[in-house]
């Protein structure tokens, strides 16, 4: 689905990423655990595209996305949701936050019409915003201003935005870095129900045992290269990597 | 039960020491012209806002601090310049503007722009680039994520406004100059604002008049403050 092929990133003259490669299938969660300050973000911003890489492709459905002209990168580009570690609402109602991506694909005639209709009252919550808040459990919240939610009910909301709008692809950045366990077990369910959903979920991460819980594949990133990749049971049990082994024993220390 | 004194003697009372329409003119006037001068400063303010928050170019920084020293501009000095363009010399000579509510219009677009612009910007850039980020990573064009970043810098833009109102409505030195302070024949004000008629009424020893005509100016930019701070956000945040 989202696949990035031989990547390099130049940062002020420093190589992040040099060669490396990583793609996501339908309904598959990924996880990519490394120390902090490894690249994982950056990864991430490469393959939601919100930053050209220096080199490689990073192409969704088969389209290299950089080559394509901006109209259709626009397009890919909204077929892949970001969820980033500060939850990062709008100053609005829970449900207003969740229906923005849905809001921004709708003809400008349309949204126009929406924010009209809204000066009036209160205007029905689409189905879809629903839905997205009930998989994270948030759906009694929905008109509460977002200002006055818990951390860890923002980040369950923050996902709900990500998810409504049927992305193909969710990458999501450290999203449970702040949680307490009862926020995290509900953001980590719906993890697993938007990958039932059919949806490729990355997920980076430097919880170890998040990772073990939700994915089903682990990519290493150590030193700007996956140095090890596949199911969590090999990759925590059996790498076949030195210095995957040694990070993940805690012998490696960054 | 009968009404308040205060209520039965109020319609009495302000055009009591009067001829009939004077200060209901007069305060035409000053809410005609300053909302004319707040509307066409407000237009020019928030475009120039967004462009200084949202883009780099040359000469942002020389914009920035044209504007930040204007926000310090005495009005007496404004109106001097305002005088000289419309004055039969001056450029707009043709156009006869000098002593016309349209000359106000113009001296108070000059003072109340750079407030406006300033105040917007400060909202504007105080909006956190996290937010920026996540109405990109929703699929934001950058149109999308300006509109975001307004919609949030909202209590600030309103503040602005409310600023460079408040900067037009209370302000004596320039609509003195350019307006002339003009009644006409039957007592009906031309170019008289609320404040050019209180500067009259204090220098003629009218206090009480004076003092009427500013609990009236007091009782208007409360009353403006307090529509845009109702219906601003209207207590739901949408």
């Amino acid at each position: 689905m989202l696949r990035a092929r031989n990547l390099a990133h130049v940062y002020e003259e420093t190589t992040v990423f040099e060669g490396l490669s990583i793609g996501v299938e339908p309904g598959e969660v990924l996880a990519i655990i490394g120390p902090s300050g490894g690249g994982k973000t950056t990864l991430l911003e490469l393959l939601s595209l919100s930053l050209p890489p220096t080199a490689g492709t990073v192409s969704v459905g088969g389209v290299d996305a950089w080559a394509a002209d901006a109209a259709s990168r626009l397009a890919l580009r909204r077929q892949v949701g970001m969820v980033f570690q500060e939850a990062s609402l709008f100053g609005a109602t829970v449900a207003r936050n969740v229906e923005y991506g849905l809001r921004i694909r709708r003809s400008w005639r349309a949204r126009v019409r929406d924010q009209l209709s809204g000066l009036w009252g209160a205007t029905e919550t689409s189905p879809a915003v629903r839905d997205a808040l009930a998989v994270v459990g948030m759906d009694d919240q929905r008109d509460q201003p977002a200002g006055a939610l818990s951390g860890g009910e923002a980040q369950r909301v923050a996902f709900a935005r990500a998810l409504a709008y049927d992305a193909s692809v969710l990458l999501l950045d450290e999203p449970a870095s702040d949680l307490d366990p009862r926020n995290t077990a509900a953001l980590e369910a719906a993890i697993e129900e938007a990958a039932s959903r059919g949806i490729g979920v990355v997920i980076a991460t430097h919880d170890m045992h998040q990772a073990r819980r939700v994915a089903d594949r682990v990519g290493v990133l150590l030193d700007g290269q996956i140095t090890e990749i596949g199911p969590p049971a090999q990759v925590f049990e059996r790498p076949t990597d030195e210095r995957t082994r040694r990070f993940i024993s805690g012998e490696l220390v960054y | 039960m009968t009404p308040p004194l205060v209520l039965e003697l109020l319609p009495a009372l302000i055009d009591l020491p009067f001829r009939d329409g004077y200060v209901s003119s007069i305060v035409w006037v000053s809410l005609s012209v300053s909302l004319l001068a707040v509307t066409l400063s407000t237009l020019v303010s928030i475009p120039t806002a967004i462009l200084l928050g949202f883009r780099e170019f040359p000469g942002r920084r020389l914009l920035k601090t044209l504007i930040n020293t204007g926000m310090g501009f005495p009005s007496v000095v404004v109106g001097l310049l305002v005088l000289f363009v419309v004055s039969n010399q001056g450029p707009l000579g043709s156009f006869e503007l000098i002593f016309t509510r349209q000359a106000m219009v113009m001296s108070q677009f000059v003072l109340a722009t750079p407030p406006i612009t300033a105040i917007s910007l400060a909202a504007i850039t105080g909006v956190r680039q996290e937010i920026r980020d996540a109405a990109r990573a929703l699929g934001g064009t950058r149109l999308d994520v300006a509109l975001v970043v307004l919609k949030e810098a909202r209590y600030g833009i309103a503040t602005a406004i409310l600023a460079g109102f408040g900067r037009a409505i209370s302000e004596v030195g320039s609509v003195l100059i350019v307006g002339g302070n003009i009644t006409s024949a039957s007592g009906i004000s031309r170019t008289r604002t609320l404040t050019t008629a209180i500067q009259l009424e204090a220098r003629q020893g009218q206090y009480e008049t004076a003092l009427m005509l500013g609990a009236v100016l007091l009782v208007l930019v409360l009353t403006v403050n307090a529509i845009v701070v109702r219906y601003g956000d209207g207590g739901i945040q949408r």
